[in-house]
């Protein structure tokens, strides 16, 4: 059994999906409610393989909401997270995929102090951020969405917006080793973290945000903010490929201009339809096939019965963990989204 | 990313934190001393399980002077005549239910609200007692679990005899714990205890015994949120 563990949007999100599933007591109410709602299971997953294995998952919802980071409510964040943990492992999930903002919550405010929640007693190794496959993934849409795009990554420079993040940083590995990209801009707050990371590629540029996107050919948008930023298209390159992998995903509908392709990050398809009524709520554009990298993750470890925390902590993503989910992605029938 | 804020120190020989200290010990060992009279009157209504039931009241009591002790720790004088006003509803409710030999409801309110209540209040307190209060805390929300069990296995194997008298029970009682709740919210944060934090925690424990039972999310969602937004 695996699973995932998610939460919507916004709270306005979040009211219309309690209405649409019919749960009026959660529909009609405000911030408050939801900072003392407790995690539900709402939706069982059946998904069968491209080799024609079936497995089982159930879909926990976290009832954390952006906002709740936003109005600095952080304790009913960290709860929500908590929480939904205890309940998966309480109901015997195997390995369960930290989805949206609660890997980014988990890791921002060290919730691995937190082992004893209540009565239960945390198993960290049946829990990952399913960052390793979002990496995988990303790095795929580079390679393949550039050649959509009529982008020679030889010649072409590609900025990581969040180079240094868990994922940001994988990313940067890979397209050092597995590419041959012409060159690397990194773009991250921390000046400390992003010399590390250049010194262990041995190359790339520091850049600023505004010095860096003029000069990129690709742009790999993975820096996680409660609320989105603003990017003027009019100074991107023509053509030039945004790679919307943050969360939110929020870039696709602000930059709309000749030439800038922008494709959203991190998401796979899968060969099948999946059974689940959930993701047709999470907005996505083909329900029944697309879903969340990290969540497909999960999945894929539940296939390979690899039931172990695989993505875990901060910056141990190695080229060669990517390889091995990427392998089991392909094996099992998901692909990247593309243009 | 906001950071997460630090938990306040706590003096907890200050004359603050006493006054609301007098109330909130008050309300436990009162809850505790009803708990024991309440399992005692469930082993006339339930002969079958009788010894048991007898076993667990003993417990309250325990708990009941584990709890004096804290006060006394702290010099306080638990306000007992606040604690009895807080009860008077629920405990009106349970003795009505009793005397018309309405087990179901007498269950619901004591066996799950009030348990259920009970391991939120302390599971939320602990990690801000003092040292003294928190080993009593501590050994004492271990029992409640097992009281919780009782009344989970007991309407399990009656679910569907007991289905919708615990609808109604739930109807009638659970709005009253909001109530109570909202009673002591300034009192509970002075000692570190936020109100969203215990609310969510007696959702989840109340969630889980209702599922136990046999109620399905659908059910749940419905029932442990009943009364809440207009509290």
């Amino acid at each position: 059994m695996f699973g995932l563990i998610g939460h919507l949007t916004s709270l306005e999100h979040a009211q219309s999906v309690a209405r649409e599933l019919g749960y009026p007591e959660y529909a009609d109410q405000g911030l408050d409610f939801w900072c003392s709602a407790p995690p539900q299971i709402v939706d069982t997953i059946k998904v069968t393989s491209a080799t024609g294995q079936k497995i089982e998952g159930q879909y926990v919802e976290s009832c954390f909401l952006p906002e709740m980071l936003a109005s600095r409510r952080i304790k009913a964040a960290t709860r929500k997270i908590i929480n939904a943990m205890a309940h998966a492992q309480k109901h015997g999930i195997n390995i369960t995929a930290l989805g949206g903002f609660s890997s980014i919550i988990f890791e921002n405010f060290n919730l691995q102090q937190i082992q004893q929640v209540r009565n239960v007693k945390l198993e960290f190794e049946r829990f990952t951020t399913g960052n390793t496959h979002t990496a995988y993934i990303l790095c795929r849409q580079v390679e393949q969405a550039s050649k959509q795009v009529g982008i020679d990554l030889s010649t072409a420079t590609i900025a990581v917006c969040g180079a240094t993040g868990d994922i940001g940083s994988a990313i940067c590995r890979w397209l050092d080793a597995r590419t041959d990209a012409a060159e690397l801009l990194l773009i991250a707050r921390d000046q400390e973290r992003l010399q590390a990371l250049q010194a262990e590629l041995g190359r790339g540029k520091i850049m600023g945000l505004e010095e860096a996107l003029p000069q990129a050919d690709i742009i790999v948008w993975v820096a996680s903010m409660p609320k989105g930023v603003e990017i003027d298209p009019t100074v991107l390159k023509q053509p030039c490929l945004l790679i919307d992998g943050g969360y939110p995903k929020n870039l696709g509908t602000k930059v709309q201009h000749p030439g800038v392709h922008v494709l959203n990050g991190g998401i796979v398809e899968h060969s099948l339809d999946i059974d689940w009524r959930i993701m047709s709520i999470v907005n996505m554009d083909v329900p029944a096939r697309q879903l969340f990298a990290c969540f497909a993750e999960s999945m894929l470890l539940e296939f390979e019965k690899l039931y172990t925390n695989f993505s875990w902590g901060r910056n141990r993503i190695t080229v060669e963990k990517m390889d091995q989910i990427g392998q089991a992605s392909v094996k099992h029938g998901f692909r990247p989204l593309l243009i | 990313m906001p950071q997460l804020e630090a938990t306040p120190d706590l003096d907890f020989h200050s004359e603050t934190y006493k006054d609301a200290y007098s109330r909130i010990n008050a309300i436990v060992i009162e809850g505790e001393r009803e708990a024991h009279d309440n399992y005692q009157r469930l082993a006339e209504l339930l002969p079958d399980n009788r010894d048991n039931l007898l076993g667990l009241a003993k417990m309250e009591n325990r708990h009941k002077k584990g709890f004096e002790a804290c006060g006394k720790n702290l010099k306080v004088t638990p306000d007992m005549e606040f604690a009895q006003e807080f009860f008077s509803k629920l405990h009106n409710n349970f003795q009505v239910a009793a005397a018309e030999g309405k087990i179901v409801t007498c269950l619901l309110i004591q066996s799950l609200i009030i348990e259920c209540f009970a391991i939120a209040a302390y599971n939320i307190y602990i990690p801000v007692a003092d040292d003294f209060a928190r080993k009593i805390t501590e050994g004492v929300v271990k029992d409640e679990y097992l009281h919780l069990n009782f009344g989970e296995e007991w309407l399990k194997a009656n679910f569907e005899a007991s289905k919708a008298e615990l609808e109604e029970a739930n109807r009638q009682n659970l709005p009253l714990v909001w109530t109570m709740l909202n009673q002591v919210e300034t009192d509970a944060s002075v000692l570190a205890m936020e109100r969203e934090a215990l609310v969510e925690d007696f959702m989840i424990q109340y969630g889980e015994a209702l599922s136990n039972i046999g109620f399905t999310t659908r059910d749940i969602m419905r029932m442990s949120a009943y009364g809440l937004s207009a509290a």
